[in-house]
């Protein structure tokens, strides 16, 4: 059955924040867990909820993005009707100096031509900075029971938490939500991180969009601040492993979580029922040479390994040589790591090249960063 | 609609594949899976995009279910098109007659006006039970180059296999004074790839002669080639040197994909430019866990290794628990090698469960003694 849900993803947040990762793509399109890109996860959740009118909203350098979704065929969303709608700033005769959108109310204003049109009865907002595989047909089903305006899927976060930069925060009692706060780490009296996924029918999405036009309001966290005391919104609470990725330091601890946590595998990748699509790349598959020696590592296609690799994410096309050793590490699509080179705790991003007996070592709290087609 | 097109390629994938025992019990011969993530029509339907030919007719007859779904419309090869693309031919009732693919030229016979729609000024005839790359582009090229009637295409075998071939016996320019089909004392060495290009009139009028000759077993190698040949036709090889392998048996099936593993590989599929395609099917990435140890193998997108895999080939969504040890064999896809289970010089099919404890194969038992397992077994422990 078609889903009674349309979804808008938005593509970028945090760019700022995550400087490296995103110096030449949107956070979308950061590559994560070996084959995907973090938008996957939020695209892949709608799809296997059969939802198949899909709006992905995206401002900030999106060519890798587009390139990554393509006509949405890898997700089954190439359709007649629906499938992947990408929308970007434009500008009109009216408004030609105009900003262009950077917030989500700003850009959900600038969208409300297609919001007007959505035919479904509800609609689900997710930000890509998250990756987490869950069951938005439960949490819609949750919705319609607790006859929420909107629902906000939470999770409890640890005392330890902190995040770089201030994110909604919420308290409740028996599932209500009492409160909203912004803040950037724990914060006991709103022990609650908001995933990013919000449900509501897509009148009442309508209605807020009108709200913040009349109030001139460009935040849509802000806007369900001031609302939650007087509306029902409720917090669905979600258990399984979810990737805030806030900041670089983020991305490696939750990959190297990946590596180290049977759970967080179970969780996010390994649910028969709940597939991760991404672009296919029709790859081959990967070989072990005699002599390699692979410990504790996820390794996606393609990748020809005659070295050591221990703790790692490897991504698709990686070659290690014989003597390499790989510690810790993230390796995107393409990096070369020559002979007897030995790299411990490093992120290295695309097309990188390490040469010969090269020694590169960082730390866990500071991995040590390569960047996109350097040769070291 | 009128269509035309200056190459279409015919796919004869109705073989049962009998060598292959309990593999194609419930499938096709070209469904059959090889080097992790394909299967064996991936190779012809891969060449055929990489060629740039985009209309392909895949000629089924035998438990063609599974293959039927495999293919669809052609979508992982590049094959949804509104002109043109892969077409599926089962035999079908006719107004007059309805009967079974009776021989390789009969399916084409009963397929020509499938051809016709199409307006080729080629015909390519593929077999859907070899492993090679190749890119038919060069033989239609040379094909034109020479004005050949037919143009089939041949490789080196080594002298004492000949015999079980059709061989080709040539003039140094190349043309074809003799076919031999299975000749007990050949003279060469230059064995039919069962791959040709017909000039489509040629192809259509001897189809038809074929098709009223009582006698005839309706098969290219033994009627049609032949038949050219006696009435003069200008026939050509074209002498391909890569890889190619018939696996159309339990130990050439097992020896191809060793193929792919060891120090320098003789097959690798890594190439961007010639990309073999296959269904793609969501898997997540592999793990090698802590206690995993993985030496000289394929390993494909899903697996998970907590125990020891040595000189294999492994398909997508294979468990491998601690313990267990995977030796010199394939695994094909969604098995569960349980704790402490063996497995040794083996074929094991999709979704089998090697027990506990259990024992699959002789250890360093060698290609004649390769040990079979049927899709869906359950291995116990003895």
């Amino acid at each position: 059955m078609a889903s009674s849900a349309a979804g808008i993803i938005f593509s970028s947040l945090n760019n700022n924040t995550l400087s490296r990762l995103t110096s030449d793509r949107t956070v979308a399109a950061i590559p994560f867990a070996c084959r995907y890109r973090l938008i996957d996860f939020a695209l892949s959740n709608m799809v296997n909820a059969n939802m198949t009118n899909i709006y992905v909203v995206a401002n900030y350098k999106y060519r890798s993005l587009l390139e990554h979704l393509g006509s949405g065929k890898d997700w089954d969303l190439a359709r007649r009707e629906g499938g992947i709608t990408f929308i970007s700033p434009f500008q009109t005769a009216h408004n030609s100096d105009n900003k262009m959108f950077s917030t989500h109310m700003e850009a959900l204003k600038s969208m409300k031509e297609y919001i007007n049109e959505i035919k479904e009865e509800y609609v689900v907002l997710m930000d890509s900075d998250t990756a987490l595989t869950i069951d938005i047909t439960d949490v819609i089903r949750s919705h319609e029971s607790t006859g929420a305006s909107v629902t906000i899927v939470t999770s409890d976060v640890p005392a330890d938490y902190t995040a770089k930069n201030p994110r909604a925060m919420i308290a409740s009692v028996a599932g209500k939500v009492t409160q909203i706060a912004m803040s950037a780490s724990y914060d006991e009296r709103h022990p609650e991180l908001a995933l990013g996924i919000y449900v509501m029918k897509t009148s009442y999405l309508r209605l807020l969009i009108d709200e913040a036009e009349a109030y001139d309001l460009n935040s849509f966290t802000l806007l369900l601040l001031k609302n939650c005391k007087s509306s029902n919104y409720m917090s669905y609470k979600y258990t399984g492993f979810a990737a805030c990725v806030s900041s670089f330091l983020d991305y490696y601890k939750y990959s190297m979580e990946l590596v180290n946590n049977e759970k967080a595998r179970e969780s996010l990748l390994w649910k028969k029922e709940a597939p991760i699509f991404t672009r296919v790349h029709n790859s081959a598959p990967t070989k072990h040479y005699p002599g390699a020696k692979v410990e504790n590592s996820m390794i996606a296609d393609e990748c020809s390994i005659e070295g050591t690799v221990i703790n790692s994410v490897i991504f698709r096309d990686v070659t290690i040589e014989k003597g390499a050793v790989v510690e810790n590490c993230v390796l995107f699509h393409g990096t070369h790591v020559c002979k007897n080179a030995h790299l411990n705790c490093i992120v290295s991003d695309k097309d990188v090249i390490v040469t010969e007996n090269v020694n590169l070592s960082g730390n866990h709290n500071m991995p040590f960063y390569i960047q996109k087609g350097r040769k070291i | 609609m009128y269509c035309k097109k200056e190459c279409i390629a015919m796919l004869l994938a109705g073989g049962q594949g009998s060598r292959l025992y309990d593999l194609t019990k419930q499938i096709a011969k070209p469904a059959v899976a090889f080097g992790g993530k394909y299967k064996i029509i991936d190779f012809p339907l891969s060449n055929c995009i990489n060629s740039g030919i985009d209309t392909v007719g895949v000629l089924t007859q035998y438990q063609p279910f599974a293959l039927n779904e495999y293919v669809s419309n052609g979508q992982p090869w590049d094959l949804d098109r509104i002109r043109g693309g892969l077409y599926v031919l089962p035999p079908y009732q006719g107004n007059k007659h309805s009967d079974w693919y009776k021989g390789t030229a009969n399916a084409i016979y009963q397929n020509i006006n499938f051809i016709k729609q199409y307006d080729p000024d080629y015909v390519l005839i593929l077999s859907g039970d070899h492993i090679y790359r190749m890119d038919y582009n060069k033989m239609l090229q040379q094909h034109k180059a020479t004005g050949a009637a037919c143009t089939v295409a041949t490789i080196t075998v080594p002298m004492e296999e000949a015999f079980r071939f059709g061989i080709c016996n040539t003039n140094p320019d190349g043309s074809i004074y003799e076919f031999e089909e299975k000749p007990k004392n050949p003279k060469n060495n230059q064995a039919s790839m069962g791959i040709y290009i017909f000039s489509t009139k040629t192809l259509i009028e001897y189809l038809e002669n074929d098709e009223d000759d009582e006698n005839s077993s309706n098969d290219f190698g033994k009627n049609i080639i032949p038949n050219l040949l006696g009435n003069g036709e200008k026939l050509y090889s074209y002498r391909f040197d890569g890889y190619w392998k018939d696996v159309g048996t339990i130990s050439s099936l097992w020896e191809a994909n060793m193929d792919l593993i060891g120090e320098n590989p003789i097959l690798t599929l890594e190439d961007q430019d010639f990309r073999i395609y296959s269904k793609n099917t969501a898997r997540p990435p592999q793990y090698i866990g802590k206690s995993g140890v993985v030496e000289n193998s394929l390993i494909s997108e899903g697996c998970r290794i907590y125990g020891t895999v040595i000189n294999s080939v492994i398909s997508g969504g294979v468990i491998v628990e601690e313990g267990a040890i995977v030796k010199d064999s394939v695994v094909m896809e969604d098995v569960l090698v349980k704790k402490d289970a063996c497995v040794y010089t083996a074929i094991v099919d999709s979704d089998t469960v090697v027990e506990s404890g259990a024992t699959v194969g002789k250890e360093n038992a060698g290609k004649d003694e390769i040990a079979l397992i049927a899709s869906g077994s359950v291995i116990a422990k003895a």
